[in-house]
Order: structure tokens, then C-alpha cells, then sequence
């Protein structure tokens, strides 16, 4: 795409983001839902700057960014892992993706309470939540990315003589990574979701601690500037992995 | 072209040598096909042998049995007195299909580092040697571009290069040229001959153009198809050293060209 025609993308977001703005203003202001519930705009700005002037919004930031990342790092070094095992193992394929794909459909909120039982409501309960649920789009694209490379490919390996980890790491992995950012990109925005969910039933801080707290006190300010803030997250991670994606499979063809 | 490209030391074309590479009564079917039947063939060392047959034959296959990456299912294909087990980095393979023979996402330096890094050559040692065998391919000036951004000729012709860097002592080709304008592939034959003969690298040439298989050869052996079988071994009776327009011109030349051209004419009937 040329750089005008992204400039003229970036503005036209950017438009449809402040029109979405001005509508929620609009119903706000109109009283069309009671401010008890429903802040403008203008009231949920006024309560980010609090949190961010007292520091409390950053700290709340930077613990549920803190979970995600840890949770979601954990869920790819897992789900990679296992996930290039099973894709380069016929056998592995056969016996264990059955289990996988039994397993992958529990809703990770079904085994929050197991996660408790074990882990109690703390801290690592929050990243088994989140690597759980995060686990499977990684080890399900990334199976599935090494096990559908050309076969020809596995023969250059065989010709010029590489190992099998050689295979994997310089053969195997690298053209799986299109798949591999598909599963990545999914598990984050999970990550993001568990993070929050984990919060709200530990109670151990962060966003999502904030906003259950706020709700419970009927804070509506407090609850829409997590709100506005879990989206910033997740709008800012994803433009990272898209340009992370874009240099590293720069290869492809256009 | 300086003679150190391939480090394996210059000799004269030996053709009275021990064979390199036998198959003895080498037979192939998948299931109930019969692909190939009782191929006997001697390769000496450092011989250039070409391959012509009907398409679908068994070519290819007979090429992928000396390279082990097939097994036969009768008799025995061997290299150098030992039975073959499997592929080995001393046996380089151009595969027909080029473009699923290359990594998309290695530049072309990086898809002919592959095989210097299979063969544990020092990281320090690699760019030098890159550049020289993509310059012999006459890639030097395209030594950052993926496959993606090079044209079908030049993905063959690096796929070449990388088959060189594994310093091979017997070199396979699947119909390498067949991509190729007229100009770059007669620029390519004189290179490969040159370096097969530098080098004494043994070759096996699979080819459709017959004028190909001649002008490269020492030998041509031709397949019959249904079951494939070695119908014919055409010696090439041309002097050594080769040129575009005389050797194509020469009265053995022609002669051959017409033997084979019959015999394609009559396999395929
Ligand atoms: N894996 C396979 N399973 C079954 N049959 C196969 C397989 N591979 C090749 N064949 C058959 O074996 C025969 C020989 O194939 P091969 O690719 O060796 O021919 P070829 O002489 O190289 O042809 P071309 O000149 O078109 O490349 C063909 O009839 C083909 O259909
Ligand atoms: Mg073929």
C-alpha cells in the first residue's frame, strides 16, 4: 500500500474514532442513560487524569500489563514448544491431538476454580489462567504450520544433512511463523481478557480489580477509564506484534 | 573463474576409474506400479552423465534413488563400494521444482549459508564464499533478495549455488535449465561443465533437451518408459572442451542428436 493511501486509512479511523466519541457525548448529555450509569466522555477523561496524577491508574496499568505478558510469554514458550513437537510427530499428531482438542474447548473461566483450589487466589493462579487459555491458538497454529511445510523442504534438510533440531529451528519454525502470528496474535487478546478476568476474581490488583471495585461502589468514571484504558492495551499490543509480524515475514511475497 | 570455487582438487577427467555410484538390478514400483525395472549402471568418478526419456518415465525417480531419498524396492543402488542409506551431504540435489526447494524467508546469501552452516563452515569463513558462488551463478549483485523478488531462472540458479556450497562430490540435477532464457542457460552449461571438470565432480544431468544432454555429457543414457528401463547408453564422442557453436555443429554432434531424437520419437509412440 502506498504511504498516501495509509495516510488516508489513518485519517479515515481516526474520523469514525471521533464521531464514536461525539455520539457517546451525545447520548451522555442527552441523559438517554442515567449518569449513574453512563459517564461522557468528558467525566471518564477527568477520572484518567486523577489516576494518572495520583499514579494509581499506572500502577493498576502496569500490573495487569505486567500479568499479560507474562501469562501470554508463558502460553507461546508452551504452545510453540509443544506445538512444533506435535506438528513435526505423526505419532504425537495421532495419539495426544485428540486430547488437545477435548481439552482446548473448557472455557478457561471453568478452570479458574480448579487454578484456585491448587494455586489459591493468588498471583500464579492469575498466569495458569492466562496460559491456559492463551495456550491453545499457539500450539494449535503452530502444529499446524509445521506440519504442513512442503515436503520438499524436509528433503533439502535430509540432502544437506541437518540435524533434526537444525531442521526444526531453521526449517520448521520459521515456516510455520506465518501461522505461528495468527495463534499469537489470538492468544494475546485472550491473555488480555484472562488478565482482566483473573483480577476480578483474585481481587490481586490491576485493571480488572478497579473495575469490579468501581462497579461495586457504582464509580462509573472509575469503570469506563479502565475500560478506555483495557482498550488502549489492547489496541497498542496489537500495533507492536503487527509491526513485529511485518519485519519478520517480510519475506512474503506482496 | 577462479579454480578454487569448489575446494576439492583439480584433476584430469578420469573415465577408466573404479565406478563411483552402481546400481545393480535396481527396481522400483509404489504398490502395484512398477516405476522402474533392472537398472545396471556404472558411474565412474568425475563422469558427466545425462538422462533423456518420455516424460513420466521415471526420470526423476531414478535421479531421487541415487540421491536416497527413495529406496528401491530390488537390488541394490551403491556409492563408492558401500550401499546407500540415505541422503548425504556429499550427494547435492537440484531439484526440478525450485521454487519449494528454496527457504522464502532466507535472502539468497542466507539460502547458500544454509548449506555452509549444514557443513559447520565458521560463520567468519561464509561471506566470502557466498559471494563467490553467487557470482559464479551470477547472482552477485542479488545477494539480499528473497526468492519471492527473483525470477523463476534466478531462484534455479541460486538453488545451484547452494548445491555447490555443500562441496559435493557427486552433484544431481533435475532438469536445472529448463527455466531458463537460451542466453543465460548456454552461459550456465559452459559454466557447469567448466566446474564439473575442475572440480571432477561426478554429475547426473536429467534433461528434456536432447541438444542439452549431448553438449554436457561424457555419456547419455536413454529411458524407455512402461516399465522404466535403460534402453540405450549413448557415448558422447565429442572432444573434451566444448563450445556453443562448433561442438553443436560438429558431424557427431548431429549424429547423436538424430539417434536420440529417434529414439524419443519411437519411446513415445
Ligand atoms: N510417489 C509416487 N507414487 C506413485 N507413482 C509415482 C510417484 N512418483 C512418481 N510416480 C510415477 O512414476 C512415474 C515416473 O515419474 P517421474 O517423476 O520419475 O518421471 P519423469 O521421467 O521425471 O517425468 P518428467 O520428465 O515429466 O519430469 C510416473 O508415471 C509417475 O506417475
Ligand atoms: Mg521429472
Amino acid at each position: 500500500m502506498s504511504a498516501r493511501r495509509h495516510l488516508a486509512w489513518g485519517l479515515a479511523s481516526l474520523l469514525v474514532l471521533a464521531m464514536a466519541i461525539g455520539l457517546w457525548s451525545w447520548i451522555a448529555r442527552a441523559g438517554l442513560v442515567s449518569a449513574v450509569f453512563l459517564p461522557g466522555p468528558e467525566r471518564t477523561w477527568a477520572a484518567i487524569v486523577k489516576g494518572l496524577q495520583s499514579g494509581v491508574l499506572v500502577q493498576q496499568t502496569g500490573q495487569t500489563l505486567r500479568r499479560m505478558v507474562l501469562g501470554w510469554g508463558l502460553a507461546s514458550v508452551l504452545g510453540i514448544g509443544a506445538g512444533a513437537v506435535i506438528g513435526l510427530s505423526a505419532r504425537a499428531r495421532v495419539w495426544v491431538l485428540p486430547l488437545l482438542e477435548g481439552i482446548r474447548p473448557l472455557p478457561a473461566s471453568a478452570v479458574a476454580p480448579v487454578a484456585i483450589v491448587f494455586l489459591g487466589l493468588s498471583e500464579q493462579m492469575i498466569l495458569v489462567l492466562i496460559a491456559f487459555g492463551a495456550l491453545w491458538p499457539m500450539l494449535l497454529t503452530t502444529a499446524h504450520g509445521v506440519a504442513s511445510r512442503p515436503a520438499r523442504l524436509a528433503e533439502v534438510s535430509r540432502c544437506l544433512g541437518l540435524s533434526r533440531t537444525a531442521y526444526l529451528r531453521k526449517i520448521a519454525l520459521p515456516g510455520a511463523l506465518p501461522d505461528i502470528f495468527g495463534g499469537l496474535r489470538l492468544g494475546l487478546t485472550v491473555a488480555l481478557i484472562l488478565a482482566v478476568v483473573g483480577e476480578m476474581i483474585t481481587a490481586q490488583g490491576g485493571l480488572g480489580t478497579r473495575i469490579l471495585l468501581a462497579a461495586r461502589s457504582f464509580r462509573a468514571p472509575d469503570i469506563f477509564s479502565g475500560v478506555v484504558v483495557l482498550g488502549l492495551i489492547g489496541l497498542a499490543s496489537n500495533a507492536i506484534l503487527s509491526l513485529a509480524e511485518a519485519w519478520l515475514l517480510r519475506w512474503r511475497p506482496r | 573463474m577462479p579454480a578454487q570455487i569448489l575446494k576439492v582438487a583439480p584433476r584430469p577427467q578420469p573415465v577408466t576409474a573404479a565406478p563411483l555410484i552402481r546400481f545393480a538390478g535396481v527396481g522400483l514400483s509404489f504398490g502395484r506400479t512398477e516405476i522402474l525395472r533392472g537398472i545396471d549402471l556404472e558411474i565412474a568418478a568425475g563422469e558427466f552423465v545425462s538422462v533423456i526419456g518420455p516424460s513420466g518415465c521415471g526420470k526423476t525417480t531414478l535421479l531421487r534413488l541415487l540421491a536416497g531419498l527413495q529406496k528401491p524396492s530390488a537390488g541394490q543402488v551403491s556409492m563408492a563400494g558401500r550401499p546407500l542409506r540415505g541422503p548425504a551431504p556429499d550427494i547435492a540435489v537440484v531439484f526440478q521444482d525450485y521454487a519449494n526447494a528454496l527457504l522464502p524467508w532466507r535472502t539468497a546469501a542466507g539460502n547458500v549459508a544454509l548449506a555452509l552452516e549444514a557443513r559447520g563452515v565458521p560463520r567468519p569463513e561464509r561471506a566470502a564464499r557466498i559471494a563467490e558462488l553467487l557470482q559464479m551463478v551470477g547472482l552477485g549483485a542479488h545477494a539480499e533478495r528473497f526468492p519471492a523478488q527473483m525470477s523463476g531462472g534466478m531462484q534455479q540458479r541460486l538453488q545451484i549455488a547452494r548445491c555447490l556450497a555443500q562441496d559435493p562430490s557427486v552433484l544431481l540435477m533435475d532438469e536445472p535449465f529448463g527455466a531458463l532464457d537460451a542466453m543465460t542457460r548456454h552461459k550456465l552449461q559452459d559454466e557447469l561443465r567448466g566446474i564439473v571438470r575442475r572440480t571432477g565432480v561426478t554429475a547426473f544431468f536429467v534433461t528434456h533437451d536432447l541438444e542439452e544432454a549431448i553438449y554436457l555429457g561424457d555419456r547419455v543414457i536413454a529411458l524407455a518408459p512402461h516399465p522404466g528401463r535403460i534402453a540405450h547408453s549413448f557415448p558422447v564422442t565429442l572432444p573434451p572442451q566444448r563450445d556453443q557453436l562448433s561442438t553443436r555443429e560438429d558431424p557427431a554432434f548431429l549424429a547423436l542428436r538424430r539417434a536420440l531424437f529417434d529414439f524419443i520419437q519411437e519411446a513415445s509412440a
